[in-house]
Order: structure tokens, then sequence, then C-alpha cells
């Protein structure tokens, strides 16, 4: 792999590595190295992969659907957090409506398909749903843009997951 | 398509078209005549965009890369069924040859595999049977945008190429089929999409054609990305590949922030310096003699950390490996059970360096 040349998946890479890392350093300086109990390894590790999505998302740059879809979400889980320590709840319900004006959104556009088009809507609902679980911010899109955001999506994922595992690698050695 | 020809030759109209084309195939000529024909009958200029971005679905990644020439599209789409119900074909084999060789006649190609080249597509045509002929007729119109006509033809081609068979089976046909298409593209001018044999022609169910070749084009791509999905057949079965891909995917990406989270403790990333102070070439070179002598156990930490102070003078790496001495001591024992080996501090940096190299 060559971060060197000029093709836009290596930029993609060498942009979630330095992110990445940077946050990875972050982490492990604010915490002072305590392993040893199990709650803070799952809290180091619950950093950690925000910090690997978070970085995924920004190396994509909200070009995507999915990636602002993340960005979106990780942001107001921590406004959430905030809001939760200093005990208001406007974050939260803004959080909430506005998710659920997106589901009705949804929703409706899948009424408009099924009556308008033949059974090929129908054969995909079902996994289509499923698919909009997966894939981040795929509730207000349509069939067609899911599959193109699902393939995106897959292609990002497959990176971070090899990088992910080289840096493992190295650092296990 | 022979028989095609022949029956396109009785309901002819224009029949200067034969001297025409056999005095002079050129390319202005041939359209001169097509504009002729376009004015003679009432054609439908007013076309939607909008149904454009359906069209050219087939190949998504042409679509991604040139929506403009999609849009351009349009402008001559609606023509092609006008042309099959007016244009006749001149039983000039020469003459269809030779208006075949025109780029414009790329769609005539698309039996021959092309998908992606349009410079290609007239060395084919002249291969290309004749019998696509009457199809080729619409990309003639587009004559008018000679350049921008290409990738829109191969657009329109390769949409074509998935539905050869039908649309010859239609061309074969009296041609009922096609005036009413061509009906339906004077009465609605988001009509572009071909009607074809024993399909419904109202516009709802062609935009829902088009949209389902577009999510099919889309398909395709999925079923590349996806390991071990080209060998299924049935879009079910490969959504449900898809979606265990997705969530195999994610369920790696917790694995791996697991695995970092227990792993790394340790070590003290001082990966900006290093990324800052950090040439290539230098790493390249020194990398692979490096990495070898320094999977070693901590004892030796001493004698790497001078063979790097000689070697590298990062400064801040140096102070990485002091820092991170103490700290190693109290965490080999669960380094240990966690993994198989035992590795020194100074490894996990230049690994890091080595990574970055790499990446």
């Amino acid at each position: 792999m060559n971060s060197s040349h000029l093709n836009p998946s290596s930029s993609l890479k060498s942009r979630f590595t330095t992110r990445f890392l940077r946050a990875l350093t972050r982490i492990n300086a604010r915490k002072p190295i305590s392993p040893s109990s199990p709650r803070e390894i799952f809290q180091r590790y619950r950093r950690i992969k925000v910090a690997a999505d978070k970085s995924m998302a920004s190396s994509v740059r909200s070009r995507r659907t999915w990636s602002r879809a993340t960005l979106w979400k990780l942001r107001s889980r921590s406004c959430l957090q905030l809001a939760s320590l200093g005990r208001r709840r406007s974050v939260k319900t803004s959080t909430i409506t506005s998710r659920q004006a997106i589901m009705k959104k949804t929703s409706h556009e899948i009424e408009n398909k099924t009556t308008t088009e033949e059974d090929h809507q129908d054969r995909f609902v079902g996994q289509a749903d499923k698919l909009r679980e997966l894939v981040p911010g795929g509730e207000a899109m349509d069939l067609c843009n899911l599959l193109d955001e699902t393939a995106h999506y897959i292609k990002c994922l497959t990176t971070q997951v090899q990088l992910m595992r080289k840096i493992v690698d190295f650092y296990s050695l | 398509m022979e028989p095609n020809t022949g029956t396109a030759e009785t309901r002819s109209n224009g029949t200067a078209s034969d001297g025409d084309d056999v005095a002079a195939l050129e390319s202005l000529q041939f359209t001169d005549e097509i504009h002729r024909l376009i004015s003679a009958t009432t054609t439908n200029n007013a076309s939607s965009f909008t149904a454009l971005l359906e069209l050219p679905a087939p190949e998504a990644v042409e679509l991604l890369h040139s929506p403009e020439s999609a849009k351009l599209m349009a402008a001559p789409a609606p023509n092609i069924e006008d042309f099959k119900a007016s244009f006749h074909f001149p039983s000039n084999s020469g003459l269809i040859e030779r208006a075949a060789r025109f780029s414009l006649f790329a769609g005539v190609g698309n039996n021959n595999n092309n998908t992606s080249n349009s410079p290609e597509t007239p060395s084919n045509n002249p291969s290309a049977n004749p019998q696509k002929a009457v199809k080729s007729e619409p990309a003639e119109t587009e004559s008018s945008e000679p350049l921008v006509s290409d990738p829109t033809v191969e657009k329109r081609c390769i949409k074509r190429k998935d539905r050869e068979k039908k649309v010859k089976g239609s061309t074969k046909k009296s041609k009922t089929a096609m005036n009413e298409s061509s009906e339906d593209a004077e009465k609605l001018p988001y009509v572009h999409v071909r009607a074809r044999r024993g399909q419904a022609t109202d516009s709802h169910s062609l935009a829902e054609r088009a949209r389902r070749e577009k999510i099919n084009a889309r398909m395709k791509l999925l079923q590349e990305l996806v390991p071990g999905c080209s060998k299924i057949s049935g879009t079910a079965l490969v959504l449900d590949e898809i979606i265990n891909h997705v969530q195999f995917l994610q369920r790696q990406v917790e694995i791996l922030s697991m695995r970092l989270a227990t792993v790394n403790p340790r070590i003290d990333f001082d990966l900006d310096s290093i990324f800052t102070t950090e040439s290539g070439s230098l790493m390249d070179s020194n990398f692979p003699s490096m990495v070898m002598p320094l999977v070693w156990p901590e004892v030796q930490v001493n004698g790497n950390r001078q063979q790097y102070q000689q070697q590298w003078h990062f400064d801040a790496l140096q102070q990485a490996v002091w820092g991170r001495e103490e700290v190693c001591n109290n965490y080999i024992t669960p380094e240990n059970s966690l993994l198989s080996y035992d590795s020194s501090a100074n490894s996990a940096t230049l690994h890091s360096n080595q990574m970055k190299m790499e990446l």
C-alpha cells in the first residue's frame, strides 16, 4: 500500500490512519494506562470504537449520507452525555423528535412505493429495512440510494477493518 | 433483421435518404436527413431530464461520472420512437455499414460487449449487424451533438444491450409495439424508455422499469463488492448476503477495537511528532533491517534504543522510548497472557512507523 500514490482510496486510508492514530494517542494519554479492570477495558473499547467510527466518517468528509449520519449521531450522543450531566432534557427531545420525523418520512415513502410499483419493492422491503438499520443514515433513503450508500459503506468498512487489523498486528508483535 | 428492414422500406417516407446516403455518407449529410425527418414528423422536443437519470442506470459507474452527458441525452432521446416509426432504412448494406462506422452508431455495438469504450464501437460497428441499423438510426439523431453524444449513446446502447433480444423481437413484429411507444413518446414527453414487446407502455411502468434496472445495476455492483456473492442468483439471497457481510464487518470493527483496547495500553503513541518528522525514504531503508531484531524481549531495550538514537535522531521517539520503559515492565505479564509474544516498546514505535510507511 503506497500512501504516496495519488489514489483516492489510498488517501482515504492515510486520512483514516492519521486520524485514528491521533485519537488513539489521545485516548492513551488521557487514561494513564490501567487496563486491569474489565470495566476500564470496556470503557477504552467503547472510546476506541467511537474514535474509529468517527475517524472513518470524517475521512469521508460528509460526502456520503452514512458518514454524515454517523457524525451527527456521535455528536448528538456526546451532546446527550453532556446534557445528562447538566440535567437538560431539551437536547434529548429534539433528537428524538427529529428521528421520529425521519422515520415517518421513510414509512410514508415506502407506502407510496408499494402502491405505485409492482411487486418489485415488495420483494425487498423486509431486507431493505434490515439494511436501513445497519447502514447509518439509511432510514430516510429510497432503495436505490440505499444500495449506493451500502456499497460505499462496505468499501469503507473493509478499509477500516484492514487498517485496524494492521495496527493491532503491529502493536501485538 | 432483414425482413425488418424490408418492412421499414415499405413504410418509408424518407425516400430521399436513399439517394443521399449512397451519394456521400458523410455524417453531416446524414444528420441533415435526420433533421429533415425530425421536422417532418412531429416530435416532441420537450423532454424531461428527470427521467433521464434512470435511463443510463445499467452502468452506474458511468452514471456517476458523467451526469451531464446523461442530461444531454434527453433531448434527442424522444425522437427514437418517432424515427422508428417513420424512418425507412435503405436496403443498401454498404450504406448501412458505412453509417455504422460513425461513432454515433455506438449503440449498434452492444452485442460486442462494449461497456465503456466508445472509440471502439466505431470499429466494431462495421462488423456489427446491419440488422441493428434500425435501432442505430436513433443514434444518428444525436449527431447534432457529436461531442457529447458518444458517452450518451454509450449509455443508451448499454441500456439497450440489456434488452437487445427483446427489442429485436419487437422490431421483427409488425411494429405495432413501436407505434405504441412512439405514440406514447409523443403524448408524454418524459418517456424515452423503449417499450418492449408485450410490455405495458404507460409512463408509470416505464419509469418503474427504468428504476428497477437502476436498482439491478447497483445490486450487481454490490455483488462484486461482497465476496462470494457473484455466484448467488436471486436478489433476495444476494441481499441477505450483503446484510450478513455488513454485520460481519461491523462486528470485526468491534472486535478489533476491543483488541486495541487490551493490547495497547502500554504503548504511548507519539505519533504526531513521528508523522511530522518522518521521511518516507528514511523509513523505507531502515525499517526492514531494523524490524527483525526488534521482536525481542525487553531485556534488549537498551541496546535497541541506542541503535535507534544513532539511526533516527528523533527526539520525540527517544522520549517516548524512555517513558515507555518504566511502563513496560509492569504490563508484560498481562500482555503475555493475551498475546503469544513479548514485545519491546521500541519495537512498538518502530512498528507504528513501519505501518505508517506501508500504509
